[in-house]
């Protein structure tokens, strides 16, 4: 079974793994994290804007994100980017963007529509009675978001947009499909190229498995620690 | 005797035709349980040795003895977090306790050779939250137990249930679930689901501290009736009404302590103590 | 944007030689649909006594429990679709694994298999927090009423708690459908996997993904009515 378990290779290629596949895995989780948070924002704004079109088109775009599986949207984009980049720039054909472009626009677009649900669920599980109140106190809609609703739907919402970060990272091995070398793509070259796949693929489950169980751990110790006393 | 120990009028008014049969009605229809046959075991139905309890490092129970006869109505009171509640959840193993025992009817509570499914299901309780299953009609809260526990045919675990629907007044309601009542006709259902059991005791945990105020006369109906056709219980309340109506004895605890235990006249009259001289007469204040 | 749309695609014959490029897109839907029914029957049922386990006064069951969630939820599924694939039969005795390799239609029994504990834990996290959302007092009326522990939660507790869950279960449900498709890195066949062989071989890149794009859309308002459907069948009258 074990019997020929080669640590060697796992050793030998920790650099690879670590040094190229993992940069790139936090690279991108990083990215996509930001730039799903700030169009996610967005997206929560104007569904909750209440403006019929705008409030509609949110909708259909977070609902159908959701609803497709992130390797095909994974493909969508591939392809899609460089249409995109040509008709941007007038060109009259495709623009090459390369895969990590792509692979970025892709996860901060389909991350966004699900950081934008806990948006949305964050602000309106705020009770009414406390714009009410500050209203009451002479608020515009803008102090009351920023100084009253804001502040408090964000307590509740940081560990969910942490947990979703987690998935987020857990997600970009998912580039694998488009041959791109994050830390998974990386232990699977090697694997590959050696012939060693169950060294490779426990290092990498174990490595993974570290990583999010620790980042999880935190987020717990977080949410005790910002909860709200009700 | 149909009088409510409330100023607040009964819920049912007897001569308002309503669509159920008001609880009056069902209290004078006969008695809601036979009275249970005579064990082999003499002695009192509940007796409470020396028993304490903890939670954690919190003692929240101290050296509790006290004794429910047969046929007996003891009412149980304190302030909250006194640990009456906690006191008689022991009595059917709910709570765990640490020091002391409990035996009901000749079975003790604290033993590894006793089997508390069979000990619970000759116990019936009633809860501050009444705890019906939502999922289920009442019909099925009446039987459910009786065909899982005890393994009563269904016809004649539907039989008894509808036989005590009909003693607490609720007949028409056998097809509802517990979301369509109120909450003292679920109450009063709670109440002829432990029945159904045939239990030889009854415990009551707050029965209407949960409860509207208009509510709390028609649950307190059927417990005297219940206490007058005989049947042992043991019964945390703070209405003092019913005490003086049925109770035998009252017990009044303080930070986990029994601190009077005394016949209901005693009690009444001049209690000792003077934390029981204080808790009543700030209930009786008002 | 000088792309050549040509819908017509659809109904030229596939490269495969037996029908068309939309019944390859339909024996791909077909695969997913298969895969998630199947592996969704273990995730529920496992994903059920999991959950039930966290919810146990046993401290033992407590640990298995948790240790199971958390193992299943902090490894990438595509990394336990590996795992399952290439590294089991591996450490299978020989004989055993050999025969898990030449299996026909491997990549499914992987899927499902794969999925299923996968989501099992996260259908078991759903059933804990059901149960305990319930009153507390619930278990204890069981208890008085002199039912087992195991009566408890048949009779009164899991009956409760699947109706609170059953929203959050549906996105579960849902969630296992999407995962199909991460299936295709170990060669399923499934509706993404179609669709990406059709714009390989016909080159029509869009209008493939808009076929699966738009099938995948369909199946989830069919679930979802389905489940609309389910929530009203179930619904305790005067329920919260």
């Amino acid at each position: 079974m074990f019997a020929n378990f080669d640590v060697s290779v796992i050793a030998s290629s920790l650099p690879y793994l670590f040094g190229q596949g993992m940069v790139f895995t936090l690279t991108l989780t990083a990215l996509a994290a930001s730039g799903g948070i700030v169009f996610g924002t967005a997206l929560a704004m104007m569904r909750l804007s209440g403006i019929p079109g705008v409030t509609h088109a949110a909708k259909i775009y977070v609902e159908t994100m959701r609803s497709l599986p992130l390797v095909l949207v994974i493909f969508w984009f591939y392809f899609l980017v460089p249409y995109i980049g040509a008709w941007a720039t007038g060109s009259a054909t495709p623009i090459q963007v390369g895969a990590f472009a792509s692979a970025l626009v892709t996860f901060t677009l389909f991350e966004a529509a699900y950081f934008a649900e806990i948006m949305r669920a964050g602000i309106q599980s705020i009770p009414k009675g406390q714009t009410a109140a500050a209203s009451a106190l002479g608020m515009s809609y803008a102090q009351t978001m920023r100084l009253v609703v804001l502040p408090q739907a964000l307590r509740n919402m940081l560990p969910l947009l942490l947990t979703q970060t987690i998935v987020l990272f857990q997600d970009t091995s998912l580039v694998y499909v488009l041959s791109l070398t994050d830390f998974m793509g990386a232990a699977s070259k090697v694997a590959q190229r050696d012939g060693r796949l169950v060294e490779m693929y426990l290092f990498a489950a174990l490595v993974y498995f570290a990583v999010c169980f620790t980042a999880s751990w935190l987020v717990r110790r977080l949410q005790t620690r910002v909860a709200i006393i009700r | 005797m149909t009088s409510t120990p409330m100023p607040a009028p009964a819920a049912a008014t007897p001569t308002a035709p309503t669509s159920e049969a008001p609880a009056d009605a069902g209290l004078r229809a006969g008695p809601l349980v036979t009275p249970p046959p005579a064990t082999a075991t003499a002695g009192p139905m509940i007796a409470i040795e020396a028993v304490s309890k903890w939670y954690g490092e919190f003692k929240v129970l101290t050296d509790c003895t006290t004794r429910v006869a047969r046929g007996e109505v003891v009412v149980v009171c304190g302030p909250s977090g006194s640990g009456k509640s906690t006191l008689i959840k022991c009595v059917n193993a709910l709570e765990p306790f640490q020091e002391g025992q409990i035996t009901v009817d000749g079975t003790r509570v604290k033993d590894r050779g006793t089997n508390l499914p069979k000990l619970r299901a000759r116990v019936g309780m009633v809860f501050q939250h009444f705890e019906l299953f939502p999922h289920l009609s009442i019909t099925d809260n009446l039987t459910i137990a009786q065909r899982k526990v005890l393994g009563r045919p269904g016809e004649d675990a539907r039989k008894r249930g509808l036989d005590l629907l009909e003693r607490v007044g609720l007949s028409a309601h056998a097809k509802k679930y517990p979301g369509q009542l109120s909450g003292g006709q679920q109450q009063r259902v709670a109440i002829a689901r432990a029945l159904a059991m045939n239990p030889v005791v009854m415990l009551f945990d707050e029965p209407t501290s949960a409860l509207d105020p208009e509510m709390v006369g028609e649950v307190l109906d059927v417990m005297v009736g219940l206490a007058r056709d005989g049947m042992t219980m043991m019964v945390v309340t703070h209405e003092m009404g019913f005490a003086r109506k049925v109770a035998d004895r009252v017990i009044f605890m303080d930070r986990g302590e029994i601190v009077e235990d005394a016949t209901k006249e005693a009690f009444f009259g001049q209690p000792r103590s003077e934390r029981a001289q204080q808790f009543l007469s700030k209930i009786l204040a008002h | 944007m000088n792309y050549n749309w040509n819908w017509g695609i659809f109904l030229e014959p596939s490269p495969e030689g037996v029908g068309t490029y939309a019944d390859m897109l339909l024996s791909g839907l077909s695969w997913t649909v298969a895969t998630a029914l199947c592996s969704w029957v273990i995730a529920f049922s496992l994903g059920s006594v999991i959950g039930v386990l966290r919810t146990l006064p046993s401290k033992a069951a407590n640990a298995v429990g948790t240790a199971y969630v958390e193992l299943f939820r902090n490894v990438p599924l595509l990394v336990q679709m590996f795992l399952w694939y290439f590294v089991l039969p591996e450490v299978l005795p020989t004989e055993i694994g050999t025969a898990v390799k030449q299996l026909p239609d491997a990549p499914f029994y992987t899927a499902v298999l794969c999925l299923g504990f996968f989501t099992a834990s996260r259908v078991a996290e759903q059933v804990r927090a059901g149960i305990q959302s319930l009153p507390r007092g619930q278990a204890m009326a069981g208890t008085a009423l002199g039912f087992t522990t195991a009566q408890t939660y048949r009779h009164v507790l899991l009956p409760n708690a699947y109706r609170i869950i059953l929203p959050p279960l549906t996105s579960e449900f849902l969630n296992n459908l999407k995962n199909t498709s991460v299936a295709l890195t170990i060669g399923l066949l499934e509706l993404t996997a179609r669709a990406r062989s059709m714009q390989e071989f016909s080159f029509q890149v869009f209008e493939a993904f808009t076929a699966a794009t738009i099938l995948y859309v369909l199946i989830n308002l069919v679930v979802i009515a389905g489940a609309t459907l389910l929530e009203r069948y179930v619904a305790v009258p005067g329920g919260r």
